[in-house]
């Protein structure tokens, strides 16, 4: 199912876009947790009477008090959306699509090994990326909520909160991949597999920002991930991760079962 | 035995492109030239031998397995010299040898080390920075390194030198010897003239001829014989005309190209 060889290669592959996303998503995070004052809190408010459009659209909202409504108002928004998303984009890309247009995929599909064992193989490439980045977040979160204010984050409400959080990546990885294994060009390929991500991001903030434009969160998937409702634990904001995970399963077997039959033009 | 067969292979690009009603097979143990101008549809037919797409109408077998549905167990036996190399350009050569090796499972068991010395190549250097020839030697020791029963070579030699190419078609005699079957596509007569047994000329998608090597070089390869007024000028004609000299007497084959050729199967419409 797995071919051992080439999994060691494409996550040596990853590592690089890896520590660079982790970079940004460690400095972002600690200088957001670090400004979680009471003090603060009312500057940041003060910011949200001046322009709410502008703080609501990146997911910003006035009268967060807890830490974690603190975290979900700053960081869940916009930085742990967009930084794991563009490793979806650049990754589900690389694994596929870019292989099969400058022909190297020739050298893997020439040699005993099913078709189907190589894009579970890079799959699996994608998913352990996306995992790691959530799991380093929500350990760095973890930690600088507990150094920094203890005793004030439920573990479990966080947990939940990243559940959550990576259903939708998971999803929005599955999107990057099945484009990537349906086109043979990168650049049809990152033309879906970015552009459909991007789109959606950008209703779900035009959505947030207006109230005529609520309309715009239904077609958004990012809708899906409440991570307000997570956090209270209600049903609906589990159903929509759940939905998540079942949608991403779907786009991961379909993107399979299209490599392991298309004509490679190589 | 016909270890590859190809019947009534068809797939129809638009314009002219692709392959149309092909059929040829190969025996075992034997090299098999698959001559044609590019765009004649040498690498598509290949395309298909590889299981990398399917035949839209006719079929193609290796070994009596169908190649698209059972590529994967075919390649365990088959190596392959795709026509325009394209490797992983951020590994070295090694470490692509190293991959394959790995990928493949051959454990240590393999002939990457033999190749390499017989090719004179150095596969320290990063692939992106290899010349085009380098990396033609890279293909052909990855195709050869887990010595396989079956060999598909598209033009093999693209890129090597005179001495690499002469190394190469000993190669070719020596797997040969050893009851490999080749097929060996190329648009070079003389490249096909000193390593098959059997050629088949295809063009516009279509195989025009299939014959000997001998029949055809009967056909297309006129040999004149020269008598000069002394050895020495019978040596120095023999030097420049590439002939070959016994006394006063030379010998000269005059090569045809390929257009020529074709132009004999299309009475001048060599287009």
């Amino acid at each position: 199912m797995i071919n051992a060889t080439l999994y060691r290669r494409e996550m040596k592959g990853s590592v690089k876009l890896l520590l660079i996303l982790a970079a940004v998503i460690t400095l972002y995070v600690s200088v957001i947790i670090g400004m979680y004052e009471p003090e603060m809190m009312a500057t940041l408010d003060s910011f949200y009477a001046v322009m709410p459009e502008l703080m609501a659209s990146v997911g910003m909202r006035a009268g967060a008090t807890s830490l974690i409504g603190f975290m979900i108002s700053y960081l869940y928004g916009f930085i742990l959306l967009i930084f794991p998303m563009l490793f979806c984009i650049l990754r589900g890309n690389g694994l596929i699509a870019k292989y099969v247009d400058n022909g190297s995929m020739a050298t893997l599909v020439a040699a005993p090994v099913r078709r189907s064992t190589i894009a579970f193989t890079q799959m699996s490439v994608l998913l352990s990326g996306i995992v790691l980045l959530v799991a380093y977040s929500t350990a760095l979160e973890l930690a600088l909520a507990m150094t920094g204010f203890p005793g004030e984050l439920a573990a479990g409400e966080l947990l939940t909160l990243n559940a959550g959080l990576l259903c939708l990546h998971l999803f929005i990885g599955g999107i990057c991949f099945l484009s990537s294994c349906l086109f043979s060009e990168t650049r049809t390929s990152l033309a879906f597999g970015a552009g459909i991500p991007a789109l959606m991001y950008v209703l779900q903030m035009l959505a947030n920002a207006a109230e005529d434009a609520k309309a715009a969160r239904y077609f958004s998937l990012f809708t899906l991930f409440d991570a307000n409702g997570l956090v209270a634990g209600e049903s609906r904001a589990l159903l929509g991760m759940f939905a998540l995970l079942l949608g991403a399963v779907a786009l991961y077997a379909a993107a399979i079962a299209i490599f392991s039959k298309k004509d490679l033009h190589l | 035995m016909s270890v590859i067969c190809v019947d009534k292979l068809t797939r129809d690009y638009g314009g002219g492109k692709g392959v149309f009603d092909l059929s040829f097979r190969v025996e075992e143990g034997e090299v098999f030239g698959f001559l044609g101008p590019n765009g004649a549809g040498k690498t598509t037919t290949i395309r298909h031998l590889m299981g990398f797409i399917r035949p839209k109408s006719g079929s193609c077998t290796i070994g009596g397995v169908d190649c698209f549905a059972g590529r994967s167990e075919i390649q365990r036996n088959l190596g392959y010299i795709p026509g325009e190399i394209s490797f992983f350009d951020d590994m070295t050569g090694t470490e692509f040898l190293a991959f394959l090796a790995g990928y493949r499972k051959l454990g240590k068991d393999h002939r990457a080390g033999e190749m390499l010395e017989r090719f004179e190549l150095d596969p320290k250097g990063k692939i992106r920075k290899m010349s085009k020839g380098m990396k033609q030697k890279l293909g052909i020791v990855a195709a050869f390194m887990h010595d396989p029963q079956i060999l598909i070579l598209d033009e093999p030699t693209s890129g090597l030198d005179p001495l690499m190419q002469s190394r190469f078609v000993e190669l070719v005699e020596q797997e040969k010897r050893r009851g490999k079957t080749l097929l060996l596509s190329s648009h070079m007569f003389e490249e096909v003239e000193r390593t098959c047994d059997r050629v088949g000329i295809i063009r516009q998608g279509k195989l025009v001829d299939v014959d000997s090597v001998e029949a055809l070089r009967a056909r297309h390869v006129r040999t004149y014989r020269v008598t000069l007024d002394s050895e020495q000028t019978a040596q120095a004609f023999a030097r420049d005309f590439g002939g070959t000299c016994d006394g006063r007497t030379v010998t000269l084959r005059a090569r045809q190209r390929l257009e020529d050729i074709f132009m004999h199967y299309y009475g001048g419409d060599g287009k």
